[in-house]
């Protein structure tokens, strides 16, 4: 469904993405790991095209993006979701206009069944009675499930989750973790999550690839992950502080979010 | 110590050259995603509520001023040549050619232009920006495009207001301070202003509207950083507003004045 070849990325000289390789099987959830600024963000803004690769490969469903014109590359945007970080809700706009966003740019829906839509996504992520609300009024959780919904507006058929637990509290952690796996069962879609949450990657991954120096070091089932002898592996999934990954590396490498 | 002044000057200009080039991208994207449809009149209509309506006041306020100011200052003069008959035809003049049209054009890149950046500036850095590229929609199409339009309707309304109420203003000390019956000052008034007056006066301020929106949009696109980028950008919004307007205004001038005087 999605194939990466030889990626690479540079910021102001620092080398983010390195050559890196990743395939995303359709209907799989694939959960991306890595340090905080190790270019798991900047992987998903190229695969959906907000940043331009300097080279390599990105493929959805056989067909090449990189060299694709903006025109065409739209056509794919529109079948990709993508639930960002801090859910990058529109705040001059309400929750139900939020929503239906994508309806009110490219479909031009009649208001009532436009309501109906909205009404939907908003149940898939168990919100009620909130489209009236503006997005300072919501909470993490909320906009997060907000952002969530809006992406549910488009049916995508690929969804990306930038961290979509961080700055979350445990039990509202789980429960996007579930709506996560509820998205793949119920609407078959295709996702990669980015995250170094390892509690959320074991939940919702049907397989784990952990980038390091801007390429895939590690990539395989939530077993193989937690059992690998990769001592980089070994030592981010375990959270230990020594080990070959080492504090001052973002100075080394120049990490870039 | 000669190359290192050499250097700082080439980055400068280069700077410069650079800031110039990409103003003028963003200007011809904004200019042809202006006459390219889909359009939407809603969201131009929000924009122009916000430019015209919200400035109304301030801009009228400052007319008022500027006006009254005008009078007093050539009455010092003219009295002294007894000419103060003449004081109409100078309140008229220079407020509908000059003052109006630039002293409006920096009130509204003060509020308007800055809020521009900081709004645009802060959609970036929480993401909001990238969210519509995500959702492909055009940022310059969604955002720029609205404010571009609106600008470039609302700045020479706001501006024929300004001057209006300045004329008003002149009117209010010369009837009550200097004498001038009210029949004699609008008779002045009228007789001074031609139509090119008003015409140059109003047509600059659509070029100005277009300059405080693409340098407002620009600056709020380039935002780096969190809220320290967003406060910088909106300062440099302003200045470099102010700058271009000035500039602009000067290059105006001459070109009419070659136009209506060849």
């Amino acid at each position: 469904m999605i194939e990466i070849q030889n990626l690479y990325k540079t910021f102001n000289k620092v080398q983010v993405l390195n050559g890196l390789n990743l395939s995303v099987r359709e209907g799989e959830t694939k959960v991306v790991i890595g340090r905080s600024g190790v270019g798991k963000s900047v992987l998903l803004k190229n695969i959906v095209g907000i940043m331009k690769p300097d080279s390599g490969s990105i493929r959805i469903k056989g067909v090449e993006l990189t060299q694709m014109p903006d025109k065409e590359y739209d056509k794919v945007r529109k079948s990709i979701g993508f639930v960002f970080q801090g859910g990058a809700l529109f705040d001059s706009l309400n929750v139900a206009e939020n929503v239906g966003f994508f309806l009110d740019e490219f479909m031009k829906l009649p208001p009532a069944q436009k309501r109906m839509r909205i009404a939907h996504a908003l149940s898939l992520v168990r919100l009620k009675n909130v489209e009236e609300m503006m997005p300072s009024q919501l909470s993490g959780g909320m906009r997060k499930r907000v952002s969530l919904a809006r992406v549910l507006c488009m049916e995508p058929r690929i969804i990306f989750y930038d961290e979509p637990t961080t700055g979350l509290d445990p039990v509202t952690a789980d429960a996007i973790n579930n709506m996560i796996i509820e998205m793949r069962d119920k609407l078959k879609v295709t996702s990669i999550v980015v995250t170094h949450d390892m509690t959320s990657a074991y939940k919702v991954a049907d397989s784990i690839a952990m980038i390091y120096h801007g390429q895939v070091i590690a990539d395989g089932t939530p077993d193989v992950i937690r059992t690998s002898h990769h001592p980089v592996v070994r030592q981010f999934v375990n959270g230990e502080s020594d080990g070959p990954i080492t504090e001052d590396e973002s100075m080394k490498y120049g990490h870039v979010k | 110590m000669i190359i290192v002044l050499v250097e700082k000057i080439s980055v400068m200009v280069r700077g410069f050259f650079r800031y110039v080039g990409e103003l003028s991208i963003l200007f011809t994207h904004i200019v042809t995603a202006a006459v390219t449809p889909p359009f939407n009149n809603y969201r131009f209509l929000a924009q122009a509520e916000r430019v015209g309506p919200g400035s109304f006041l301030i801009v009228s306020l400052v007319g008022l001023f500027v006006g009254m100011i005008i009078a007093l200052q050539m009455a010092y003069m003219m009295i002294k040549l007894s000419a103060e008959i003449y004081i109409p035809n100078v309140i008229a003049v220079s407020l509908t050619r000059e003052l109006a049209p630039v002293l409006t054009a920096l009130i509204v890149a003060g509020r308007v232009g800055a809020g521009i950046t900081a709004e645009i500036g802060t959609m970036v850095v929480t993401e909001q920006v990238d969210a519509l590229k995500a959702f492909a929609t055009d940022p310059v199409r969604y955002l720029a495009v609205p404010r571009f339009l609106a600008l470039a309707v609302m700045l020479p309304i706001l501006t024929f207001f300004s001057t209006a109420v300045g004329i008003y203003g002149g009117f209010l000390i010369c009837s009550y301070k200097l004498s001038i019956s009210s029949h004699m000052f609008w008779t002045m008034v009228f007789d001074s202003l031609a139509v090119k007056d008003v015409v140059t006066g109003l047509t600059k301020t659509i070029f100005f509207g277009m300059i405080i929106a693409t340098v407002g949009c620009y600056e709020g696109f380039n935002v780096k950083g969190g809220a320290d980028g967003v406060g910088r950008a909106t300062t440099m919004s302003v200045v470099r507003s102010f700058i271009m307007i000035i500039m602009f205004d000067c290059f105006f001038t001459f070109i009419f004045y070659f136009l209506f005087n060849a």
